[in-house]
């Protein structure tokens, strides 16, 4: 008799309390400090929802747990701008998630950054931070100088032309059969007169590597166009830092490679999907007709019908100039060197 | 000399299965001189949804095998059976993975990341030859299948003597 009543607990405990201990746990795992609001989002290919939910509000000041898991591919997770936060990849069957304090009203982005689908682009999320005191408040439109700067010039960011090129001719001796060498250029530099302009990082931004080069040679006459080639290249990458270097890496063999190329070749796995293919930032020929600031401007305004998405929503400016920076490292440093 | 008489009647009545053994354990032990030098090798593996390209890979024991591995849709995984080698790639990223095969044999790799419904059919074969296991196992089966059909011939040639000799009057 005693033995049946023990036999008799023991399954009304697994058959009662097996469920009961499930949903304990359940609880504690999903509000274990009330005060905290733990928002749970699916992520699947965009071709089949993206994100669920993808837009989220949330009130300044308030602190969330976004808690991120995969339903089908292995996904990145990211948000920006400005933020800091990469969750690196979320495979299915895995759970990621990060505890936020938004402090200042605005909008975040919440972005897959592993190619996951040829529609992975798309798939973005929104955080939406209101001023709890004054709720309705439109947030300020941001201002870019550096955009402003381009379109009050008259430049054309969506143009497909190499700029410079066709207002300064191509001079026949001018080659690129060997990468630009920054190296070479680096002890070439030594020896010429280098025009001011040149010196100054503000007015590389918005000039292109042709343009600097016949500055240079006008001052050089003697020296051959190939030589001085090596110099222009090495003072466009002369002010990058190292660091700047390191996190463009990491966020372009990210965002970008999957298209553009892990060495810039424009021959990315995705390239071949892509409205327009992708620009081969390698191609030392195409950079020397290329300006920072419109580079700079293609990243944060995407390019129209290109199928290039818009980084603005997802980088700061600062971030935005450090992967420029890293564009001109692929122009002259790959594929003979230091990069991989 | 009664022993010997014997020894040799056994071997003449068993002969063929006792050579078949012999010949068993020559080719079940026989050293098999290496053919080729080993060598680096350079090798592109792209993993897609839900094939590896190539899905076999040849290669000789002790060759140094460089792979460079690519993902072309999604992430994937690469996990090498009997080495425990486990890498992911990215889409755009290509990862180097670097293997001495020291072993022979035929190795079964894996994706290791969920990458689909049909993930788990995503195998692909390594196979470092000269196969030694798997020539063995065929010298030796035929040399068991020879054996067993000579003794039978045999056999029955011997025991149809048997009979000849048993009614004849003598």
């Amino acid at each position: 008799m005693k033995r049946e009543l023990l036999a008799i607990g023991i399954v009304v405990l697994i058959l009662f309390g097996l469920p009961v201990g499930a949903f304990i746990y359940q609880r504690q795992q999903t509000s274990s400090d009330s005060t905290k609001r733990v928002i749970i989002i699916q992520a699947t290919v965009p071709e089949a929802g993206g994100f669920q939910p993808s837009a989220i509000k949330v009130n300044a000041g308030e602190t969330v747990t976004l808690r991120f898991s995969s339903m089908d591919v292995t996904h990145g997770i990211a948000i920006g701008p400005g933020l800091g936060i990469d969750l690196g990849h979320v495979d299915p069957g895995h759970v990621k998630e990060v505890t936020v304090t938004f402090d200042k009203a605005g909008t975040y982005t919440f972005y897959c950054n592993t190619w996951c689908s040829p529609d992975h682009w798309r798939m973005r999320g929104i955080v939406e931070v209101t001023d709890p005191d004054n709720p309705d408040a439109i947030p300020i439109a941001y201002h870019d100088p550096i955009i402003e700067r381009l379109v009050a010039e008259g430049v054309n960011i969506d143009a497909n032309v190499t700029m410079g090129m066709a207002d300064h001719p191509q001079p026949d001796v001018l080659t690129f059969d060997q990468p630009p060498s920054i190296e070479k250029g680096n002890i070439l530099a030594a020896t010429l007169s280098i025009p001011e302009e040149l010196s100054d990082a503000e007015w590389r931004l918005t000039h292109t590597p042709m343009e600097g080069l016949e500055l240079l040679a006008d001052k050089n006459p003697s020296n051959s166009m190939n030589d001085l080639i090596h110099v222009i290249a090495y003072l466009w990458v002369s002010d990058t830092r190292f660091e700047a270097i390191q996190w463009a890496e990491n966020y372009f063999n990210q965002n970008c490679a999957a298209c553009h190329g892990q060495t810039g070749d424009g021959n990315g796995p995705a390239a071949n999907q892509t409205a327009e293919s992708p620009v081969a930032f390698g191609d030392a020929a195409y950079m020397f007709g290329m300006r920072s600031d419109v580079l700079y401007a293609k990243i944060r305004r995407g390019g129209m019908g290109t199928d290039m998405p818009n980084f603005g929503t997802l980088l700061t400016p600062e971030e935005t100039l450090k992967l420029v920076s890293y564009l001109w490292q692929l122009a002259f440093l790959a594929p003979n060197s230091g990069i991989e | 000399m009664i022993h010997l008489q014997k020894l040799f009647g056994l071997l003449r009545q068993h002969g063929v299965i006792l050579s078949g053994i012999i010949l068993g354990v020559i080719v079940m032990t026989f050293p098999i001189p290496r053919l080729t030098d080993p060598q680096t090798r350079t090798i592109t593996l792209d993993a897609r949804q839900f094939e590896f390209a190539p899905h076999r890979i040849h290669i000789n024991k002790g060759d140094r095998v460089i792979i460079n591995f690519t993902a072309s849709d999604v992430v994937h995984g690469f996990y090498l059976d009997g080495y425990g080698i486990q890498e992911r790639v990215e889409p755009g990223v290509t990862k180097q993975i670097e293997i001495v095969a020291e072993r022979t044999g035929k190795f079964r790799y894996r994706c290791s990341v969920s990458c689909g419904s049909l993930h788990p059919f995503m195998i692909g074969e390594l196979v470092v030859g000269p196969n030694e296991p798997f020539w063995r196992a065929i010298a030796f089966v035929s040399v068991s299948v020879i054996t067993l059909i000579a003794y039978q011939f045999f056999s029955k040639g011997t025991s149809y003597e048997h009979t000849t000799l048993g009614t004849s009057p003598a």
